[in-house]
């Protein structure tokens, strides 16, 4: 039975249609997810916060618990923010300014996207708890939590105790030179995880073995560090080439191309409308009997005394459980035997990859070799007992294994399995062609992400910050605990898909509203002055939603609103009379959304206002974005 | 004089911790082969049915294997040898 409505019965009050303008986009986000999920959404006239964005998330079964969305985790702190803001203050727009030698915003709601989704995962989670025996009536997500748990692997690469990374975007001397472009001007991506076919490709493009081995290596930490500074000899070689050429030597090398397509094509695709409607997760339920659904939480988080069976590699998945053990969950991760080899992966702090840390700290690990008939018994006897089965295999691998849904259903009805997917919540919708690899640049590069972010940028493609991998492991998430509350509520187990494109349609789900004309929240209004800015001493960067700030501003600045046509140059000059630190302040007094630009990562672990999110160690961890009482 | 090689943080507990080690060989296989007679464990870590780990890159110098010689390439000596894990995906 297919059932996507999952919260039909459910309300969400709140003054999420009339909110403050820093969290416009976040009220946004929660319309289109809530009324995917089938909650009534009503307005609360008494919620005119300018301080918080609150909303009431109720089930039939359980009282209402009240969901606040700040700015910061230090509430003292009222500084104004906008996305871009929380971008520049948090380091995202460090990590994506890398590849293009310039901090600078991604051009997405992709911090109140996230925010978003955490909030509503908040309320999900707590009317878990609650259900389980908990005493919890509030949850409460900041903006700014979001931001941080969104580059918590590249603030780890930049902490670690053991030649920590450095990786600033003016100071990185070679960009990167991805996407590619074809002589008759296709921009495109090329995806392999495997050197083979990278190299047979190379081969015949014309490029020497040597300089292929070297973009090899550049290609692969792209992943890691946000950058991919390839040989100039690879751009100039294909570049050469039609896109038609390119695309019948990447079938005869096995390797994987994705032209960078725009919004207007992705909404196109069959399946792209019905993705929309139905939001970034696929439920499927059936009843059962449910022994699990009535155990107790064992502490003060609502998931404590759940148990998660986790098979994932990379990022999205293991986010995921790693957001499900902060909420409390057992999270037992399979990993192969000797070990996941990405534990290796430097720089390291106290003997281990301080990236892999950040996604894997909470978890027992079990060393499971699950192409044998031993090891998948194993991994069956262990999901008899368990509450979630997740994994991000390859498409058509779980049933290789014999641990597909259908597998695992028969052992533990009650238990959610659920797929952090890359391409397609559902097998049967439309995908690309299939051999290539659901990667987040691919995902990017296909969905319209990439073009969205390029047009925002002044580059060519997407983020080599892993944009979407990130807030898919915040969907995969969000639906697992999603679907353990319906479990609760309605003794039924299931399956539960999600994938880096629905996570795509989520992030840009205005624009897909907007070009099927459908109703909803809609885009929200331009900026009218959006930018960063070099100052005498570091980078500012200034958003102005409306003419009420831009009066502020130019009052500050004593600059005349009349030259307005100029008024981006003269800004630029009037802010390299002082540091980036002095303007915050003035601009803070004036209310004025600014932020100082962290561009060294480093700098986030001294950063006063930041520290209730952040935990000092080997490397600087960042917090559970939740906070419950 | 010898090969330099760079053992990662997940290999040190079979090298006694050593993060570099000085080894003879006149090819990547060779200098595996001599690791693995002083520091047994070594050889499986890194390479199966004759061929380096798929998720593990060796660089001589700056070089990955797999594009020169693979487990066939030269060494010289001063050649740094590193073992790292591969990076991919999402």
């Amino acid at each position: 039975m297919s059932m996507n409505r999952i919260l039909t019965g459910c309300m969400m009050t709140g003054a999420l249609k009339n909110s403050p303008p820093d969290f416009a986009a976040i009220a946004s986000s929660l319309i289109y997810q809530s009324t995917a999920l089938g909650m009534k959404i009503m307005p609360n006239a008494n919620s005119a916060d300018n301080a918080a964005l609150s909303f009431e998330f109720k089930t039939p079964h359980t009282t209402p618990i009240m969901c606040g969305v700040t700015r910061w985790d230090d509430t003292s702190r009222q500084a104004s923010v906008t996305e871009n803001i929380m971008q520049a203050a948090c380091g995202l727009m460090s990590v994506h300014g890398r590849a293009s030698g310039r901090s600078r915003p991604l051009g997405l709601n992709y911090v109140s996207t996230l925010t978003a989704a955490l909030a509503l995962q908040g309320g999900a989670a707590a009317s878990i708890g609650q259900l389980r025996g908990l005493s919890v009536s509030n949850s409460s997500v900041s903006m700014a939590s979001a931001a941080l748990l969104s580059v918590g692997q590249y603030i780890a690469g930049a902490t670690a105790s053991e030649s920590p990374e450095t990786l600033l975007p003016d100071r990185i001397s070679r960009p990167a030179c991805l996407p590619f472009v074809s002589s008759d001007g296709v921009i495109f991506e090329l995806e392999t995880l495997d050197a083979g076919p990278w190299q047979r490709f190379w081969t015949e493009i014309g490029v020497s073995s040597t300089v292929a081995g070297r973009g090899w290596m550049a290609f692969l930490h792209r992943y890691a560090k946000a950058i991919s500074p390839l040989p100039e000899e690879l751009a100039s070689a294909i570049s050469k080439l039609s896109y038609s050429h390119i695309s019948q030597i990447c079938i005869r090398a096995g390797m994987a191309i994705c032209p960078v397509r725009s919004i207007d094509d992705r909404a196109k695709d069959d399946d792209s409308k019905h993705v929309w409607l139905q939001g970034p997760w696929e439920f499927v339920f059936e009843a059962s009997p449910n022994d699990r659904a009535s155990t107790h939480v064992t502490n003060d988080l609502p998931l404590s005394g759940l148990t998660i069976i986790e098979s994932c590699r990379r990022i999205q998945g293991p986010l995921a459980g790693h957001l499900l053990a902060l909420l409390g969950a057992t999270v037992i991760r399979i990993e192969p035997p000797g070990g996941d080899p990405l534990r290796g992966m430097p720089p390291m702090a106290e003997g281990c990859s301080a990236r892999f840390d950040a996604l894997n700290r909470l978890k027992t690990v079990r060393e499971v070799d699950i192409k044998s008939p031993a090891g998948q018994a194993e991994i069956k006897e262990l999901a008899r007992h368990a509450d979630v089965f997740l994994h991000n295999w390859a498409p058509g691998k779980a049933v290789l294994l014999n641990l597909d849904h259908d597998d695992l259903a028969t052992i533990n009805p009650s238990m959610i399995y659920a797929y952090a997917a890359g391409w397609a919540t559902d097998s049967a919708a439309h995908s690309p062609s299939s051999p290539m690899p659901g990667t987040d640049f691919m995902t990017q590069a296909y969905s319209g992400v990439a073009k969205r972010i390029a047009e925002a940028s002044g580059t060519l493609g997407g983020s080599l910050f892993t944009v979407l991998d990130v807030l898919g492991g915040v969907v995969a998430a969000q639906g697992i605990t999603l679907a353990l509350l319906n479990r609760c509520m309605n003794s039924a187990g299931g399956k539960v898909t999600s994938s880096l494109m629905s996570a795509s349609t989520l992030l840009c789900a205005d624009d897909f509203q907007n070009l099927y004309s459908l109703p909803g929240p809609g885009a929200l209004p331009k900026s009218v002055i959006d930018n960063v800015y070099d100052t005498k001493q570091g980078k500012i960067a200034i958003e102005c939603c409306d003419v009420g700030a831009l009066v502020r501003l130019t009052e500050v600045l004593e600059v005349a609103i009349d030259v307005q046509d100029d008024l981006e140059q003269c800004l630029s000059d009037i802010f390299l009379s002082r540091t980036a630190y002095e303007w915050a302040d003035i601009f803070e007094q004036a209310r004025i959304p600014s932020a100082v630009v962290i561009e060294d990562l480093a700098d986030l672990q001294t950063t006063a206002h930041l520290q209730p999110g952040l935990s000092p160690g080997p490397y600087t961890r960042v917090n559970s974005p939740w906070s419950f009482k | 004089m010898p090969i330099t090689v760079n053992i990662p943080t997940i290999l040190r507990p079979l090298t006694n911790n050593h993060k570099r080690i000085e080894i003879a060989g006149f090819n990547v296989l060779e200098a595996i082969e001599q690791m693995e007679r002083q520091y047994p464990g070594v050889k499986e870590k890194l390479i199966t049915d004759g061929k380096a780990h798929r998720f593990i890159n060796i660089y001589v110098n700056d070089d990955d294997i797999r594009f020169v010689n693979g487990l066939s390439t030269s060494l010289r000596d001063g050649d740094s040898l590193t073992i790292l894990p591969a990076v991919a995906g999402g």
